[in-house]
């Protein structure tokens, strides 16, 4: 390739700005910096949350404090100072129009593509949209309480449906599951509740998007989906953070139960800040997700495109625990500059007759470090279980890595486990037949990417897959090398 | 093709094999009572052949550790190796394979049948630094189940560094085919056969490139003795 032209590209990329690094100006309400149970009653106050509540923060609080960061990560993680974070942070209420949206708000998430009018273009996508600490609004509320779902924010959830956020809140995720979990389980602030009723098929895909606004914040949402007996649900989630020197925290947990016979397909398309050229800034994104198919037949599919964050440490995972339940993993991880992501998935296989597909399809470019970590566990009930997985890494550039850390556990004889990784680059052969028929090299890698991550891509709902591929382009580009 | 032979190695401490450039060094190491290998650390200097094999007889419990550091360019490596466990046994094999410089390749292919209560823990590790371009390396490891009480564990790990490779890993547990059983029966094998013939072929590929001689014909005799007491 044309030494000048490879050098111009890179330079344009280095000039380009993250699309959505922009802050929204609102007035905003904080709680001091610092971690301690003073901070996590306050927490809890503002919320206005009943007592079983602090108490389960403030039990999560103990354990947290007797815990320490997981290393196991083929990650460098800087020195996180938890008491320099504000845990809480919330755009202040007009009180004049206490039942309104900012229109400042409004602005903010019409910009990101995310509509709160429920109008408006996007019509098949119910919204739960979180800024900071707390959810704006979730759109479409009325048109699925008709179906008998519940759809709106976790701290609503708290309020009106106690009972079933008492059932499930921590059954997947316990609260002192890991590190991260352990903190969100103490400070998380707000995230989506969902409850699609028995033998309910949700009319439309729910959504919630994440936006960190305010400096020197940390966002710890929490979302709890629970599909009964033969339902069905497609949930997305989407996220974007303003571009800043300082690192910031996302700690999430997801928690997802699946029941008899239901089917939840769970799609993420993460893309918060994830740094310059030069590795300053980004989000830490240290999320827990976790689904269990608890009753017999039911039917978990993740799919995962990551793009963003400075460090990313996910793991989503299913436990398989009812008979001839099953579960799918697809993912496409991009990592460039000095992204660094260890990402991958757990199936726990219990019941009989389970089955389990994991597709990971890893691209590194500039110097980042790209990691797949996978388990497949077999425990000695699960009798003619499958898992087949598949975890290819592409690399861009010599500076990069790509690693792949498989760990496959079999207890039981009938159980059948395969896994297979390759690891390559885009071949001179195939951009060179670009090349020749007027395609430049910038578009052939976009080309031979998005082919490379068809089989993850074509699993999103259609109204993520045209963002992904975009943002795959966004993310490779000047990558080329 | 150039017959691998016995190299002037030379053992620099105790566990330790340097093999000089252009040398190669074949090896095969029976574990019948041992419970580990004689040499722990391979050093192979540029353009020089290690092979080395590895069995671990039934009734061995056994803690393998091996690394092999490629330091000079044009050296190629592959170590294989059969485990056959029909009781308690605790076979753990660890590989680390080091790819330091451009130009190497490297191959593992390990394979096992666990059987009894025995458990299994096979830990392969690809390394491929920043400047090793040009690099293949492939690992394997497949694993028969055949027993409920039979565990295995299996990380095959790639770290590379590099772009200008092609490095790719594969690992199964399972159980043997009951559709090439049947084949077998319908023409008159019967069932123990038939899952002999299986094993045989299972573990086969892995003495496969070792040129015939005497002692091969021997270790193939007494793999195959285990396998039908199994």
């Amino acid at each position: 390739m044309d030494e000048k032209t490879e050098k111009d590209i890179l330079q344009d990329i280095a000039n380009q700005e993250y699309e959505h690094g922009f802050v929204t100006d609102v007035e905003q309400e904080f709680i001091p910096k610092g971690l301690n149970e003073d901070i996590i009653r306050l927490i809890s106050s503002k919320k206005q949350e009943p007592e079983w509540l602090l108490e389960f923060r403030l039990d999560a609080f103990r354990r947290w404090q007797k815990m320490k960061m997981p290393t196991w990560a083929h990650l460098q993680i800087p020195e996180i100072d938890f008491q320099d974070i504000i845990y809480y942070a919330a755009p202040k209420k007009d009180s004049d129009r206490p039942k309104e949206i900012d229109p400042e708000l409004e602005k903010t998430f019409d910009k990101l593509g995310i509509p709160l009018n429920e109008r408006a273009a996007l019509a098949g996508v119910a919204v739960d949209a979180v800024f900071d600490s707390v959810s704006v609004t979730t759109t479409f509320r009325k048109a699925l309480a008709d179906k008998g779902i519940i759809f709106c924010s976790f701290s609503e959830a708290v309020r009106e449906h106690p009972d079933l956020v008492r059932k499930y809140l921590a059954s997947v995720v316990p609260v002192g599951d890991n590190f991260y979990a352990a903190l969100n389980s103490a400070v998380f602030s707000d995230g989506s509740f969902c409850y699609i009723p028995k033998g309910v098929r949700c009319p439309m895909e729910l959504s919630s998007y994440f936006r960190i606004n305010a400096k020197g914040t940390g966002q710890f949402e929490r979302t709890l989906i629970v599909a009964d007996e033969g339902s069905y649900v497609s949930y997305m989630e989407g996220c974007t953070a303003p571009m800043r020197d300082e690192n910031q925290l996302h700690a999430a947990v997801v928690e997802i139960v699946v029941e008899k016979d239901a089917e939840v397909k769970y799609s993420t398309v993460q893309n918060w800040y994830p740094g310059d050229a030069q590795g300053r800034g980004g989000i830490f994104n240290f999320v827990t997700k976790r689904g269990i198919c608890k009753g017999s037949g039911s039917h978990l599919s993740w799919t995962q495109v990551e793009t963003g964050s400075a460090i990313t440490w996910k793991y989503p995972s299913t436990i398989l625990k009812g008979d001839n339940s099953s579960s799918e993993f697809y993912s496409v991880a991009v990592t460039n500059n000095m992204q660094q992501a260890d990402t991958g998935t757990k199936m726990i296989h219990i019941g009989r007759n389970t089955r389990s597909r994991i597709i990971s399809k890893g691209i590194s470019a500039g110097h980042s470090q790209n990691s797949y970590r996978g388990l497949v566990m077999m425990q000695p009930g699960a009798d003619n279980a499958r898992n087949y997985s598949q975890c290819d890494s592409l690399l861009i550039g010599d500076k990069c890595g790509a690693h792949t850390f498989p760990d496959i556990r079999n207890s039981n004889r009938s159980a059948i486990v395969e896994h297979e990784a390759t690891t390559s680059k885009i071949s001179e052969d195939q951009l060179f037949y670009c090349n020749q028929r007027g395609i430049g090299p910038e578009e052939a890698v976009g080309l031979i990417v998005n082919g490379y991550a068809r089989e993850v891509l074509s699993k999103l709902p259609m109204e993520f897959a045209v963002e992904a591929q975009k943002l795959l382009q966004v993310s490779l580009e000047g990558s080329v090398g | 093709m150039i017959p691998l032979i016995d190299g002037e190695a030379d053992m620099e401490e105790k566990r330790v094999m340097k093999v000089a450039s252009g040398d190669s060094l074949q090896r095969v190491f029976m574990l019948r009572d041992s419970a580990s290998l004689p040499v722990e650390h391979i050093v192979l200097e540029a353009g020089s052949a290690a092979d080395i094999t590895i069995v671990v007889m039934p009734g061995v419990s056994c803690d393998v550790r091996l690394a092999v550091d490629m330091d000079g360019q044009g050296a190629s490596c592959s170590v294989q190796g059969v485990y056959l466990c029909t009781s308690d046994e605790d076979v753990r094999i660890t590989v680390d394979m080091n790819h330091n410089v451009p130009h190497c390749s490297s191959r593992q292919l390990f394979k096992g049948i666990a059987g009894g209560s025995s458990r299994v823990d096979f830990f392969g590790k690809i390394i491929v630094a920043e400047d090793a371009q040009m690099t293949e390396a492939y690992q394997e490891n497949h694993n028969l189940l055949l027993s409920d009480d039979a565990k295995v564990n299996t990380r095959p790990q790639l770290e590379i560094y590099a772009d200008d490779v092609k490095c790719s890993h594969g690992a199964t547990v399972g159980r043997l085919n009951e559709e090439e059983q049947f084949y077998m029966r319908s023409r008159g094998i019967t069932l123990q056969e038939a899952k002999v013939l299986q094993m045989l072929s299972f573990v086969s590929p892995v003495f496969s490139h070792i040129p015939e001689s005497a002692a091969k014909d021997d270790m193939e005799n007494e793999i195959e003795q285990a396998i039908r007491r199994l």
